[in-house]
């Protein structure tokens, strides 16, 4: 069993700098308010006073009438972290926000691409691909409902926004760290293309609509990585009391066991197990085993020892481990102060 | 001031540019959008195009036009224009020869220059911003004589 704190160790590096990146979109997307509302009439009505022949007169000028018309926009961002995925996962969601950065009512249609170069392998698109976070949980539920093109794609007033997640399995022949990338496209249905081009009588209230610097279309990328790597580590305790009984009482010796294994494919490089004595306990010399060979307290050439230079903890060198070396097990004895 | 040229004042505000402005002084506008426009030299100048398809973050320019159409000089000539709760005006961007230009934060009763303009915002009093201006107005600093032309402008914003 894969933890989350051991796969997110194993690639940690990376998934920060995704993080960054994703604030980063984020905040771009928040500069881009959607403005003053298509269909918003601007009038201006200039004046002027002046004395003429003695008499102080104003008059008014004639009226400039604007309607501002729609501009078509739209930004995607990705809401998730760099996906770490295993070898033949399924169902892996990528969650992704998409605005209307436009400043009318705007419908769009979604699409997916995974065939994106520069990436390790392709994700393979599951059947529906895409889904609303409807329950707006930010996981992929049963409440979530499908996307299907021209019956449910999302209308979107001025500034609103719709996560949605793309859903891929991964491909069974991965390697250990290889990246897949996957993408999501929005694409505003009154138009697309140059920004600047008039769509004529297709804004709201009966105004143009005219593509923003967006084009009207735009879309975000997420990204899964291999980690197949983990350690399952395991342990348990054995009391043995001076009694013959197993009472947890001071004199008693506890019996650690620790078995340690290597899931997945790739190597787990150099390393090494650590655990301090606990508090109230004595470490019991000359009582550290790894698969039932005896290793000496002293740090020396064995792979094992008892390090006391800030708490007295157990350290066991494991070295390169992979799936092939099997269950690795350490055994320790305490007694109880 | 007698009643009978109160009464004519009145009829010259009723009537508002309309027959009164024929045998006296005539004010028109004109809104524009101001476009950026790339050269063949790769270089961008400013010009200005008709206003069809305003969209929020365009730069609108707006312009009178005053003219003496009376046989005698007009005096204290004061041109107002609101800036519309949409628009937000450019800094530095109202233009009008010899004339002095004042700004107004509190729907136009009250007038000032640019620096000495100051907003109550949650209590506490704050120098104004482009943002807080209602109106702009020009105050000609000499009469427009018979016949003579003067032009105002100004930039502003689409939110």
């Amino acid at each position: 069993m894969k933890t989350a704190s051991q796969r997110l160790a194993a690639a940690g590096q990376r998934t920060r700098a995704c993080v960054f990146a994703c604030v980063l979109l984020a905040y771009g997307a928040q500069a881009n308010a959607a403005g003053t509302a298509v269909g918003t009439v601007i009038e201006n009505t200039a004046s002027v006073s002046f004395d003429l022949g003695g008499t102080r007169t104003t008059i008014v000028t004639n009226t400039t009438t604007l309607t501002v018309a729609e501009r078509v926009d739209v930004v995607v961002t990705l809401a998730s972290p760099q996906l770490l995925v295993a070898a033949g996962d399924a169902n892996r969601a990528l969650l992704f926000t998409v605005t209307n950065t436009g400043n009318g009512s705007e419908t769009f249609s979604l699409g997916s691409d995974n065939a994106i170069g520069g990436d390790d392998f392709d994700p393979i698109a599951a059947v529906p691909a895409i889904y609303f976070d409807s329950d707006a949980s930010g996981d992929l539920t049963a409440a979530d409902v499908a996307y299907t093109p021209g019956v449910n794609d999302p209308v979107l007033a001025a500034d609103e926004s719709v996560d949605v997640f793309l859903v891929n399995d991964i491909p069974a022949a991965v390697a250990n760290g290889d990246i897949g990338r996957s993408r999501l496209t929005a694409s505003s249905l009154t138009g697309t293309g140059t920004p600047g081009t008039v769509v004529v009588g297709a804004g709201d209230a009966g105004t143009d609509a005219v593509i923003g610097t967006t084009g009207g279309e735009a879309s975000a990328e997420g990204e899964y990585v291999v980690s197949d790597i983990a350690v399952n580590v395991v342990k348990t305790q054995l009391v043995q009391d001076p009694f013959g009984g197993s009472e947890p009482v001071p004199g008693a010796t506890i019996t650690y066991t620790v078995t340690l294994e290597v899931v997945g494919s790739g190597t787990a490089t150099a390393s090494v197990f650590r655990d301090p004595i606990p508090t109230y306990t004595t470490f019991l010399p000359g009582s550290i085993t790894l698969n039932g060979a005896s290793l000496t307290d002293a740090a020396d050439a064995d792979a094992g020892e008892l390090d006391t230079a800030t708490a007295a903890t157990i350290v066991v060198r494991l070295g390169d481990l992979t799936l092939a070396d099997g269950t690795q097990t350490v055994e320790f004895q305490a007694t109880i102060d | 001031m007698s009643v009978q040229k109160f009464v004519l004042a009145m009829i010259g505000v009723l009537l508002a540019g309309g027959a009164l402005a024929q045998d006296s002084v005539e004010l028109t506008s004109s809104v524009y959008k101001q476009v950026l426009v790339e050269k063949d030299d790769g270089s961008t100048e400013t010009q200005l195009v008709a206003a069809d398809n305003v969209l929020p973050g365009d730069r609108l320019v707006f312009r009178n036009t005053i003219r003496n159409i009376s046989a005698e000089p007009a005096e204290s000539i004061v041109i107002t224009n609101p800036i519309e709760e949409e628009l937000v005006y450019v800094a530095g961007s109202a233009e009008g020869e010899g004339m002095a230009i004042e700004f107004s934060v509190d729907g136009g009763q009250s007038f000032a220059a640019a620096n000495a303009l100051r907003v109550v915002d949650n209590g506490i009093e704050r120098p104004a911003t482009t943002k807080d201006y209602t109106h702009v107005r020009w105050v000609m600093q000499t009469e427009l004589a018979a016949g003579a032309e003067g032009t105002t402008s100004f930039a502003a914003d689409v939110e």
